[in-house]
């Protein structure tokens, strides 16, 4: 149905203007809130998401959980009930949102350096503002921006995006094309899925798919998808050092 | 039909809320220097987590660096600015967590009680032990600690409680291990509270020659305050000790240490010293508002231009040191010296 309008068969554009391999505007600050070890504000078209990071500090169960030899990464994922189209008060023991939270867990767990903060925690806090597809790709870029304002050291930036086919819209497979960063009304009908890289190269960290879809399309959808993580990677790279070099012009040393 | 399609409209402008920056002084750096000096301001660029360092086999790598697997090349791990010493290569990060190191006089506060320590919170990964034998006994007296001490543990320090110490040592995971044994470091009261976040290339605490000194205040007595290096400071009234006027020798230590040093009860503040230590506080806030970094001389400098500040301004508006009067402040404290 997003795929219908006239303007899709006449030019192959989109609802909203876009070709199959154009993103949707991303802006991002980093250092949005300065009671915060590490924060962030990340917009990727409408699906508004901030992020805070504490830590590491020492965990509550110090007792118990004190054999860790690297520091534990806790995630919490508020979504406010104003983000979607209809008004709805999700419960933090969501499956959704757990599956979430587990996801961006594991996901940073393997790529920073814990073991720099043995017996320690790090508690990452997501707030959703507004959804509007790429919701996990939101979150995972957002709390890379916080965990890079932090201090805490990681071997590169986890980037990540959603992409997409129009195989649902297109009886013949030859026609189907892979679509980068589908908006909500997209999500809802077309398969997708979300793809998170570790940096620029072709290191995949995080795949979610949760729709049904032929294997044969897998190939172009990711590769879209990484390609996709590549752009978003560079564009954060100018959030940060844009920061950095404001905070270094305006510090009296 | 034809289709037009418009460019998106740009994102609001992100509001700078830092002073422009003046043209200070800057310390030239060269290539091989044994000293922790920072290079020239012009030259310091920003590197970001991933990116490569150099792919030179002669560099070592240091702190914030890190050898990817595939190439000998160093990557960073951390935003911030490149520091060469002799041949070793670090990254001093934009904003990291406190790290202690063996020296560092901090301001903590007593979070756990266990038999024969402390646990102390000093914004840092861990929480800093202070052990029950690192601690000045009242009355001064020098003795192997015993059991009937470790009952009485909760009479020295209890949950809650503020203290100023030294950091000793660091174990292997990072914790700091505190000390109080001088007549400066030990249990804090008569006074305020605050924390001031930030460290590295930002605003924060430096560590300075003294971190602890006294206001003589216009309209309030003589202010304490400690900057502790963690980022936690301590306004306090000056009491005068009674050791004030007798000589100060080791060997006295005993007859010197006063029996109250442990109590926990407030002496009278008047009210004239509360506005003076919340024009302090607020001073500190502003300069950290404003990326500078917070150290004896700024503070003092920050005090009187609040002062200044005062005088400028038609009307009274109190010790309230935020927003615009706030950037003032930092403005004129800048300014002179």
């Amino acid at each position: 149905m997003p795929l219908d309008t006239s303007s899709y068969a006449l030019a192959h554009l989109r609802l909203d203007g876009r070709r199959w391999n154009e993103l949707r505007r991303l802006h991002a600050q980093t250092s949005t809130q300065a009671a915060a070890d590490g924060s962030s504000y990340l917009e990727m078209g409408n699906t508004k998401v901030i992020c805070t990071v504490a830590g590491p500090a020492e965990s509550r169960k110090g007792g118990g959980g004190g054999g860790n030899a690297e520091a534990k990464i806790e995630v919490e994922i508020g979504i406010a009930g104003f983000s979607g189209v209809e008004r709805k008060r999700r419960g933090k023991g969501d499956k959704r949102t757990s599956e979430m939270r587990h996801t961006i867990a594991s996901a940073f767990s393997a790529n920073l350096f814990a073991h720099l903060y043995p017996h320690s925690t790090i508690t990452v806090n997501l707030h959703v503002l507004s959804q509007d597809g790429s919701l996990l790709a939101a979150c995972l870029n957002a709390t890379t921006l916080a965990l890079i304002d932090a201090g805490i050291p990681m071997s590169d930036y986890i980037v990540a995006c959603t992409a997409g086919s129009t195989a649902s819209y297109a009886s013949n497979d030859e026609d189907a094309d892979p679509l980068l960063d589908l908006n909500g009304l997209e999500e809802q009908e077309l398969p997708f899925l979300t793809v998170g890289t570790l940096g620029a190269g072709e290191k995949v960290s995080v795949l979610i798919m949760e729709t049904r879809m032929q294997m044969t399309r897998l190939e172009a959808m990711l590769a879209a998808g990484v390609d996709g993580c590549r752009q978003i990677r560079s564009i954060l790279d100018g959030v940060v050092r844009a920061h950095g070099k404001a905070v270094l012009d305006s510090a009296i040393s | 039909m034809a289709i037009t399609i418009l460019a998106p409209t740009p994102a609001a402008p992100v509001p700078t809320r830092r002073l422009s920056s003046e043209e200070g002084d800057s310390d030239l750096d060269s290539d091989g220097d044994i000293s922790m000096s920072r290079p020239t301001k012009r030259r310091r660029t920003i590197i970001t987590p991933g990116e490569i360092v150099t792919d030179d086999p002669q560099w070592m790598r240091g702190h914030g660096t890190f050898v990817s697997g595939e190439d000998t090349s160093i990557r960073s791990t951390l935003a911030g600015t490149l520091q060469k010493t002799n041949k070793l290569l670090s990254i001093v990060p934009l904003r990291a967590r406190y790290m202690p190191e063996i020296g560092d006089l901090v301001v903590g506060r007593i979070v756990e009680v266990q038999s024969r320590r402390w646990k102390v919170d000093v914004a840092a990964p861990l929480l800093a032990s202070l052990p029950l034998s690192s601690i000045n006994l009242p009355g001064g007296i020098l003795r192997k600690r015993t059991s009937v001490d470790e009952l009485n543990i909760r009479t020295f320090f209890s949950e809650g409680d503020l203290v100023v110490a030294e950091v000793q040592s660091i174990f292997q995971d990072g914790g700091a291990s505190l000390h109080t044994r001088s007549l400066k470091y030990g249990k804090l009261r008569n006074g305020y509270f605050m924390a001031v976040s930030g460290m590295g290339g930002g605003a924060g605490v430096v560590r300075a020659k003294r971190q602890i000194f006294t206001f003589q205040t216009t309209r309030g007595g003589e202010v304490d305050v400690v900057l502790g290096v963690n980022g936690y400071i301590w306004i306090a009234k000056h009491i005068e000790p009674e050791t004030a006027g007798k000589d100060f020798s080791i060997t006295r230590l005993e007859e010197q240490a006063s029996g109250t040093m442990y109590s926990s009860q407030n002496d009278e503040i008047e009210v004239g010293t509360r506005r003076e230590i919340s024009r302090i506080a607020g001073c500190i806030a502003a300069l950290v508002e404003a990326g500078v970094k917070v150290e004896e001389n700024m503070v003092r400098r920050a005090y009187e231009a609040s002062l200044d500040a005062d005088a400028e301004m038609q009307e009274h508006s109190g010790e309230y040191l935020g927003g615009a009067k706030g950037r003032r402040v930092v403005e004129l404290a800048l300014g002179m010296g």
